[in-house]
């Protein structure tokens, strides 16, 4: 196949590879996206929980993508102690199940529409470098090799991401900082419709149990389980299983689907960018350490590094310094948040299962509209002095 | 390298659920997944094993 050009290469069609494909047509620049699946969003990797409060921002409307609205969480002790936080409290944290296949596909149709040319069953093999800038990528289109030349490349690759990597920026994660996870659609369970329920404590250790309702007796029952944690193959599996059986309203229920995964649970990078490389969403180790979601981080980094994208080569200098403004741009939207929750995630994987419950049982006493950390920590250091001492880093 | 340990990567779908945990994680970047096949590269990699906590069905095995 003959070579091409482009301005702007993204690899991958997740949410973030179709908001950053979107957002630089729309500002003119000439797009394609390349996804090495057949079928955008599908198979699905997810446990479709997404706050909603965002989507406006980034130019997102609803659609039929959304299952369910949830209006809260339910945070539960290793003792099953319950505590609920309404959306409102949980700073927007829950909001909507949605069909997460539907959603990736509809973002994709939003880029095309804009101008972007999609290929699929198009992978990225390798990067290409001239004097030490990315220039395009080699890719594979059903079978058949060629390059892609392109002023800006943008790896949007997921968590599996190579792209950076072989672009030269440091991208690894530590296995403190990867959940291993795995997830089942499960039928006939006694899920709630009004909530997202988590589970803490050593039923996963170091991350999390999760259900999220899709339907009437329909839910995603997953675990996230820190890779550094794990004793024995396949323990992710081993815990959630474990998890199930000893939840009746569960362990009546029946499999119809399931999902594995990675998820990064790590500080931000320190880089982002590169002479004519920039990476976005999973790729660039953007998903919340503490709650393991990453389509709306995703998402608006994607839009501004859509927008710069486009800017770069308008101003025909996709040079590193230039590609700062994406840099400086999506960490002042979510750097903050993504440190300090990575800060109270490592915290969280030390506490035992004692100790979650004593913490559970002391925001019983918190009045909900007063939910604060603040707050929190008083109602613990008033209720069981003897775990505040843990937790003297947040004071 | 007949030092090495050999490492078997199950994915003809038996085990494998085709889900990039261990592409991610591999600090050499010597697993690739392709929809649905899953190939390493047996010169890089260090058999470090840290792919088969990743994974989490259990699917690749060192011995
Ligand atoms: C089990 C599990 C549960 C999760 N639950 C939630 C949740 O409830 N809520 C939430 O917000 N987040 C959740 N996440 C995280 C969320 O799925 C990701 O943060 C999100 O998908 C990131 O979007 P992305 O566009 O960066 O990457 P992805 O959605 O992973 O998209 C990357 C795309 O790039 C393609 N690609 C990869 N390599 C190449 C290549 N070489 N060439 C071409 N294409 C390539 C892939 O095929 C893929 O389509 C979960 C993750 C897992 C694993
Ligand atoms: S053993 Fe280590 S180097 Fe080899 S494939 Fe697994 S993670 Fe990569
Ligand atoms: S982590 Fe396991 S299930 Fe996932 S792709 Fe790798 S070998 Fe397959």
């Amino acid at each position: 196949m003959e070579d091409r050009k482009t301005d702007v290469l993204v690899i991958g069609a997740g949410p973030a590879g179709s908001m950053t494909a979107k957002w630089a047509a729309k500002h003119g620049a000439n797009v394609l996206m390349i996804e090495k699946r057949q079928e955008i969003g599908s198979p699905v990797r997810c446990g479709e929980g997404m706050s909603k409060e965002w989507l406006h921002d980034v130019g997102i409307r609803p659609g039929r993508w959304i299952n369910v609205e949830v209006e809260g969480a339910r945070i539960f002790a290793p003792n099953e102690k319950v505590f609920e936080i309404n959306e409102k409290h949980a700073g927007n944290e829950v909001g909507y199940v949605v069909e997460r296949d539907g959603f990736d596909k509809q973002l994709a149709i939003d880029a095309a529409n804009a101008g972007v040319e999609v290929k699929l069953k198009t992978a990225a093999v390798a990067i290409l470098k001239e004097h030490g800038r990315v220039v395009g990528a080699k890719v594979k289109e059903f079978g058949q090799t060629y390059e892609v030349r392109a002023p800006i490349t943008v790896g949007a690759d997921g968590f599996e991401s190579q792209v950076g990597r072989w672009a030269g920026i440091p991208t690894n994660i530590a296995t403190r900082d990867m959940d291993t996870c795995l997830q089942y659609r499960m039928t006939n369970v006694d899920s709630d419709l009004r909530y997202c329920d988590f589970y803490l404590g050593k039923c996963a250790p170091g991350g999390y149990v999760w259900i999220f309702p899709k339907a009437e007796g329909l839910a995603n029952v997953g675990i996230g389980v820190q890779v550094s944690q794990v004793a024995n193959p396949a323990d992710a599996r081993t815990y959630l299983d474990r998890w199930i059986d000893k939840h009746p309203g569960y362990a009546k229920g029946k499999k119809i689907d399931m999902v594995g995964g990675g998820v990064s649970i790590s500080p931000p990078l320190k880089q982002t960018v590169g002479d004519g490389i920039m990476l976005v969403g999973d790729a660039a180790r953007m998903i919340d350490p503490l709650t393991g979601g990453g389509i709306a981080n995703g998402c608006i980094a994607g839009k501004i590094c859509g927008t710069v994208a486009a800017e770069a080569v308008a101003a025909g200098d996709v040079s590193k310094e230039f590609l700062q403004k994406y840099e400086k741009g999506w960490r002042a939207r979510i750097e903050e948040k993504l440190y300090r929750n990575w800060l109270a995630k490592e915290k969280l994987v030390t506490l035992s299962d004692e100790t979650f419950d004593k913490v559970i049982d002391a925001l019983q006493d918190v009045r909900l509209e007063k939910l604060s950390v603040h707050n929190i920590l008083k109602a613990v250091r008033d209720k069981h002095p003897d775990v505040t001492r843990e937790f003297e880093a947040f004071l | 390298m007949p030092n090495k340990k050999s490492l078997h990567i199950e994915s003809s779908g038996q085990l494998c659920v085709y889900c990039g945990a261990c592409v991610g994680i591999c600090p050499l970047n010597c697993i690739y997944l392709d929809e649905t096949r899953i190939t390493f590269d047996e010169r890089v990699c260090t058999r470090c094993e840290i792919c088969v906590k990743a994974c989490p069905v259990g699917a690749i095995e060192i011995g």
